[in-house]
């Protein structure tokens, strides 16, 4: 299986890498450095954190709606509000600003992926959040902040595509590789 | 003439020189007679890394020692920085050949004897001459510019920790190597050092090491929280209070994320481990809150990849490290020379150690500077931070006077 991580020049790329590199041949690449090859050769594309809102990424937004009914998608932090835009969302300021937060989300009954109303705990860095109310036919907020209430995680029913908004690849997340092993042996 | 002998004419001369700390050994390690001093550019640097990769001591005082500027390091990783207009290298490495080993005795080990007793003769000291008033960039009109400026930056999620640096400077000569051993006497710090040479001078008592490679473990040790043992006794009373911080708390987590990930580009998967996290150190006026994470290096990983993936060291710049470089090198006009640059020895490709510099002073053409940092904080004002920044640098600025 071929994996590609597409980098918004993150800080934290390389430790979603680390955990992506068990589940096959994985290819890290900058935003504005992604060649059509690395696209077409993927079965599982990879949108990283990184800082700043979705609309500074134009090249990986349209990646995703090209690629969005063709392959596995997958996006963490800014990834998952990249997905969010392309679904027609908006992303917005919040009130308190999570950077290196532990807090817990609990999982609703539109999880295809993961059990019902299931409590984890989670690492986050976010300045940014999923404004609401978000409608869209296919794509469904599936986990929230228990504190909050915000979306943390969105689930497409067409396509194969699932978004994080929190960090499972942060030491703040004690079960981070279980997040992505679920989301990668998911079969629509 | 004997060994201590030798040393005490030695720091009393104005040979060239580097004195380095060995915080594991608890003794001093003094670099003399340097047959190649390389000063770095951008254009020589990837030429000096390629001949370290196949470089292996195999003397004890054989290794190269120096550092590697904040700007050489962030034109290193293609970014834009300030113009420095002054003919201060952006980075100096050294190879001596002889190196003296101050503990309870003074050990020599040398090439040449003769060679390192050459000219070797006491200065008169020099008059000192008197120091002028201490001047600061950013103002503090500036500095709250940029502060509301970086506050935006944080909101809209373009930068998650970023540290406004300022530059405090003056006019005096200095006795270097007295100086560095009185500020020793008050604080030991672990990766300590002193840099004599006829261009310029560091005194620095840099509390943190940014990696060491021994074998093929690689070990960082970031620093994120300080607390002023005034305000809290002991290391039990600091634990506490870094845990019950919750600013403090989640600026370490995210520096832990960084670092694990900066090891990460260069290790094998999964091997990167968090060691300690969060443990407390004491200090002469503070307490610093440290962890320790390691990773297994890849197999045939190049020096200058190791250099590209952790410098400059993320604890003292922000995150995430490239947009908050971009930011700070767009409104900081002061270049930042050796601050946030690194310090260090190699000696072969499983043998090396660099710290951050911070807490340094630096001085150049009669000129003397000192860096202090702080973070921006969303609930903090200007004016608080300001005032951090000067009780960071007082005990380097007292010097000065």
């Amino acid at each position: 299986m071929n994996l590609l991580l597409i980098d918004h020049e993150d800080s934290f790329t390389y430790n979603l890498a680390h955990l992506l590199s068990g589940f096959g041949n994985l290819e890290v690449k900058n935003y504005y450095d992604v060649e059509e090859n690395s696209l077409k050769k993927s079965d599982i594309i990879v949108f990283s954190p990184g800082p700043g809102k979705p609309l500074d990424y134009p090249v990986s937004l349209d990646i995703y709606n090209f690629y969005k009914a063709k392959k596995k998608i997958i996006g963490i932090c800014l990834g998952f509000q990249l997905i969010a835009n392309g679904e027609g969302g908006t992303i917005s300021k919040q009130e308190k600003i999570f950077h290196g937060y532990q807090t817990y989300i609990r999982t609703n009954e539109k999880s295809l992926r993961f059990p019902n109303n299931a409590l984890y705990q989670v690492g986050r860095y976010h300045s940014l959040k999923l404004k609401e109310p978000f409608n869209s036919s296919s794509m469904h907020i599936t986990m929230r902040c228990e504190e909050t209430n915000v979306a943390m995680c969105l689930e497409s029913h067409k396509y194969d595509i699932c978004g994080l908004q929190f960090h499972p690849d942060s030491f703040l997340t004690p079960n981070g590789r279980q997040f992505i092993r679920k989301i990668i042996q998911y079969k629509k | 003439m004997d060994n201590a002998e030798i040393l005490s004419i030695l720091l009393k001369s104005d040979k060239e020189l580097i004195i380095y700390r060995n915080s594991e050994k608890n003794n001093f390690e003094i670099y003399t007679d340097f047959i190649k001093k390389i000063k770095l550019n951008t254009d020589n640097l990837d030429k000096f890394l390629n001949k370290l990769e196949r470089f292996k001591s195999n003397k004890p005082y054989d290794c190269y020692i120096g550092f590697f500027g904040y700007e050489l390091l962030c034109k290193n990783i293609n970014l834009k920085v300030n113009k420095d207009n002054s003919s201060f290298p952006e980075g100096v490495f050294f190879r001596p050949q002889t190196k003296i080993i101050v503990d309870k005795r003074v050990k020599v080990i040398t090439k040449s004897k003769i060679k390192l007793l050459k000219d070797l003769k006491v200065l008169n000291k020099a008059k000192i001459s008197r120091s002028n008033k201490i001047s600061v960039s950013p103002n503090i009109k500036l500095y709250e510019k940029i502060f509301n400026k970086f506050k935006k930056n944080i909101r809209a999620g373009e930068t998650y920790q970023i540290k406004i640096a300022q530059k405090y400077s003056n006019k005096k000569e200095l006795d270097v190597v007295n100086l560095f051993f009185d500020l020793m006497k008050k604080n030991l710090s672990p990766e300590s050092f002193c840099v004599r040479t006829k261009d310029f001078n560091i005194i620095s008592c840099s509390p943190e090491n940014l990696f060491k490679i021994k074998g093929e473990k690689i070990i960082t040790s970031p620093i994120a929280g300080t607390v002023s043992r005034d305000k809290v006794k002991s290391i039990k009373e600091a634990r506490k209070f870094f845990q019950n911080n919750q600013k403090e708390d989640k600026e370490h987590n995210m520096i832990v994320d960084l670092e694990r990930n900066d090891l990460s580009r260069i290790t094998k998967p999964n091997s990167v481990k968090i060691q300690n996290l969060k443990f407390v150190q004491k200090y002469q006026y503070i307490f610093h809150n440290v962890s320790e994470i390691s990773g297994i290096l890849l197999n045939n990983v190049k020096l200058s990849s190791i250099i590209k993936a952790m410098m400059p060291g993320g604890s003292v710049i922000g995150c995430p490290k490239t947009n908050t470089l971009k930011l700070l090198n767009k409104e900081e006009k002061e270049p930042r020379r050796i601050y946030t640059g690194s310090f260090g020895y190699y000696r072969s490709k499983q043998d090396m150690s660099f710290n951050i510099i911070i807490r340094s002073i630096l001085n150049f053409k009669k000129n003397n500077e000192v860096f202090a940092a702080s973070g921006v904080i969303l609930d903090s004002t200007a004016k608080n931070e300001y005032h951090e920044n000067y009780l960071k640098a007082k005990s380097l600025l007292d010097l000065l006077k």
